[in-house]
């Protein structure tokens, strides 16, 4: 029954009707080329951090804010980066702007958002919405803030003016030097960052570094922005807001550095997510199983797989949640043993891929052990913490939404 | 049909069968009585910021991670309070823990989340999890993170023993009393670690920040605190974390005015919430209509509602979502000056700014009803146009916008 569900998401009509040379989709157990993925912007509008989803609003040609928020599933091994670190969905504030590196649906029956026809990019949403605003390309790879995506892309924004009014400013500035001008808003709200310091539009005024009231020179002053959307006024299709404005590196990286040191902490209570690439049976259940580790995680975290040392291996579902059977914390269930080998994969690793290979050796393998599923991994090391009940699946409840949640609840308009 | 669903929510049973004199309801209208209230602390775990509600995992005896998110919805005048400045639910991080001041669902066939049985609060949720982890009072009119509830309550916290070169590690903290009152601080253990945020006048600094400049402690110095919840080794029911330190008053303040900022931003785009006290109608739909402002903004907003100023005021629903959008909420609002502005005498309960607002208009609508939810623009604010979620369809009425039901929650 629920499955039916999910396919009668997916719209009809020739359109729709897969030529299978033309479409590309993730598959289980390979991790996809990043030239496949569709790439996009869109303002956070909702998220549902536990089951890995959330609804963006995708930046068009058109109006934006007459644009209904577009739901979004990450993809197993899909990465959020916040401030030029590893994050949950959790992290990211609302309203955040967000670059988004993103596939069709792996397999659409199980998809946890709304089905598109594969063309939707394509089509004119209408309504001054125009074209690309409801991609069907909403399973993401990779998910990152504006200074994320800068630093990766190896670009920065350049300061050329600004004009402070009463509650608001207007600041233009160009991506590097040769990007054409672009309006952002900022206001009292904005946060500046440097060194060490948080400061505002109020203190930069006061200490003479800008002035109130007339158009000042920036100077091509070179910084990294943060990002979100505020409606605009005098019928502006899109405007962005700076949240952030980081004028020196050491700020930046003082930002990165928290939110790693954030991301670690989760990664040591939630376990690393990996994926099953062989099982070579043994007897009785014994069983010496390769996962590899999935990317984008703080180093210190895959340098905590050592060869020899204990490792706890859990099953887990596309939304990285967890198995259990009832309550009592995920290492119940899990398979566990020594680990024989830690191994770099030759060659630069996919996007989604640490291209780390643990192998290990367990006396009890277990049904959701099996190739390219999806596990979460700890090294014995790691603290031994129960997960609240949202973040994980119940095996003895039955409940098959907690599996494969569906797109029922998210809002329609 | 929608209706029905959300009556169905409602728990039967003998316990469920209200004796009318013991329950207190908050009408519309009314602000309700304070003390008539429900206290209890949660950590926000899920926020559906447009309809405004979400879910907390509601502190109590036993096993806090056991402790399924529980939902709850703002009441239309209903507060959020974030660094000590008015907050939207889209303005507070995910994981932070909130003090609740909440009742029962005014209107139990209304509740955009599920209706519990009004005593839910004395049962036990078994499973470890011990009294008052569901309560039923789950419509919210005062929700505070933790430096917000303290400063209200004239509360700070003191370090009793925090060796920073240990971190990440226990702190054992107390909660200093209100001056005067003589009340046992008694000891509480709270984790820190290298994410922790401690603000120090303009300074962002780190808990290695503080160690490199030679501190080794923060004991018995007075501290406000923001805290969240991780899961804890050791089979350990329920400890804290601490996410921000702030070590001066200047360092709170700064972030209160930046929250401040934030809202009074987004509260001149959304315009002000109000209920409507009065309409007098005048011949060919002309009406004089007074409202009370909704409390706990800041009062620069306020001082922008003048005599004979201009305003423009829309119909709104319980989730404060506009009536009609497409073209903007000021398309069917009405509009027209403002021929009075009064303070109300007394101290104004909890909810009310305490300021009624009459302006006139010549186009009373059907949304603009004594009891009714109005959000309110004093001409001189930014005409903008909203995002899609934030207002009604036109024309594409759907009762779910209106009236969300509580389907959106899971269940476990």
């Amino acid at each position: 029954m629920v499955l039916g569900a999910f396919a009668a998401n997916e719209a009809t009509g020739t359109r729709n009707q897969e030529l299978a040379s033309a479409v590309f989709r993730p598959e289980a157990g390979k991790f996809p080329p990043i030239e496949k993925a569709h790439i996009y912007q869109g303002e956070l509008a909702f998220v549902d951090h536990a089951t890995r989803r959330g609804t963006l609003r995708v930046k068009g040609p058109g109006i934006f804010r007459s644009t209904e928020p577009n739901p979004f599933a990450m993809l197993p091994y899909g990465m959020v980066r916040y401030h030029g670190a590893p994050a949950d969905l959790r992290d990211i504030p609302l309203g955040t702007m967000l670059h988004v590196t993103a596939f069709l649906p792996p397999d659409p029956k199980l998809s946890s958002v709304p089905v598109l026809p594969t063309d939707n990019k394509d089509r004119d949403a209408n309504h001054r919405r125009g074209v690309g605003v409801f991609p069907a390309e909403n399973h993401v790879l990779l998910l990152e803030d504006e200074p994320s995506f800068r630093l990766r892309t190896g670009s920065a924004w350049t300061l050329k003016e600004i004009e402070l009014k009463a509650d608001q400013g207007i600041v233009i500035a160009r991506l590097d030097a040769k990007g054409s001008e672009q309006k952002l808003t900022v206001d009292h709200a904005t946060r500046i960052w440097r060194g060490q310091e948080r400061l505002s539009l109020a203190d930069l005024i006061a200490e003479g570094t800008w002035s109130a009231g007339t158009k000042k020179s920036l100077n091509d002053q070179k910084v990294q922005l943060g990002l979100s959307w505020k409606p605009c006024p005098d019928g502006i299709f899109f405007r962005q807001h700076i949240t952030d404005l980081w004028l020196d590196e050491a700020a930046l990286r003082r930002a990165g550095q928290r939110q790693a040191e954030t991301h670690k902490t989760f990664m040591r209570s939630r376990w690393l997510p990996g994926w099953v690439d062989a099982v070579e049976y043994g007897k009785f259940g014994r069983a010496t199983i390769t996962v590899t580790l999935f990317g984008g995680k703080d180093p210190s975290l895959y340098d905590d797989f050592r060869t020899g040392s204990q490792v706890f291996v859990n099953g887990a579902e596309n939304t990285l949640k967890h198995t259990e059977a009832g309550s009592a914390g995920p290492s119940q269930m899990a398979v566990r043993g020594p680990i024989m080998g830690v191994s770099k994969i030759h060659g630069e690793a996919l996007t989604g891929s640490s291209g780390i290979q643990v192998r290990f050796e367990t006396d009890l393998v277990t049904e959701g052990i099996r190739p390219t599923r999806i596990v979460r991994l700890r090294p014995a090391s790691w603290p031994d913490v129960h997960l609240p009940r949202e973040e994980y699946v119940d095996g003895n409840s039955g409940n098959l939404e907690e599996r494969f949640p569906t797109p029922a609840t998210l809002p329609k308009y | 049909m929608a209706v029905v669903a959300f009556a169905a929510n409602e728990a039967p049973g003998t316990k469920n069968k209200e004796p009318v004199a013991e329950i207190y309801r908050p009408v519309a209208g009314k602000f309700p009585e304070l003390e008539k209230a429900h206290t209890y602390r949660g950590e926000l775990v899920f926020v559906d910021h447009v309809n405004r509600r979400g879910s907390l995992r509601v502190l109590g005896v036993g096993v806090f991670r056991r402790n399924d998110p529980h939902p709850f919805a703002m009441l239309p005048y209903g507060m959020v309070r974030y660094h000590g400045a008015p907050a939207d639910l889209r303005d507070i991080p995910l994981g932070t823990i909130m003090h609740v001041t909440a009742y029962l669902p005014p209107d139990p066939k209304l509740s955009s989340v599920p209706v519990l049985p009004v005593d839910s609060k004395d049962r036990d949720a078994n499973h470890y999890r011990g009294i008052g982890v569901f309560p039923a009072e789950n419509h919210v009119l005062l929700l505070e993170d933790e430096p917000s509830y303290r400063q209200r309550m004239g509360m700070s916290w003191k370090f009793k023993q925090a060796d920073l070169q240990k971190a990440p590690g226990i702190v054992i903290a107390t909660l200093e009393p209100k001056p005067g009152v003589d009340a046992d601080a008694a000891d509480q253990k709270l984790t820190i670690d290298h994410a922790t945020r401690v603000w120090r006048g303009r300074e962002l600094l780190s808990i290695a920040d503080l160690v490199a400049e030679g501190k080794k402690s923060l004991d018995g110095q007075s501290l406000q605190l923001g805290l969240t919840w991780k899961p804890c080794p050791d089979g350990i029911f329920l400890r804290l974390h601490i996410s921000d330190i702030w070590l001066d008053d200047a360092a709170l303040q700064r972030a209160a005015q930046n929250q401040t900022e934030t809202h009074k931003a987004f509260i001149r785009s959304r315009w002000m919430p109000a209920h409507v006290d009065k309409v007098e109608y005048g011949k060919f739909g002309r009406a004089k209509v007074t409202v009370t402002l909704f409390g706990g903004m800041d009062p620069e907003l306020y001082a922008d509602f003048k005599k004979d100023g201009q305003a423009l005021i829309n119909a709104a629903e319980n989730t404060l979502k506009h009536a009609g959008g497409h073209y903007g909420p000021a398309h069917m609002a009405s509009k027209g000056p403002i021929v009075n502005v009064d303070k109300l005498p007394g101290s104004a309960p909890m909810g009310s700014s305490g300021i009624q607002v009459t302006m006139e208009t010549d186009l009373i609508i059907e949304g603009i009803r004594p009891g009714k939810v109005v959000r309110i623009r004093a001409a001189i604010w930014p005409p903008v146009d909203l995002p899609r979620e934030e207002y009604l369809g036109d024309g594409e009425f759907r009762v779910e916008d209106r009236f969300p039901t509580p389907a959106i929650f899971p269940k476990y």
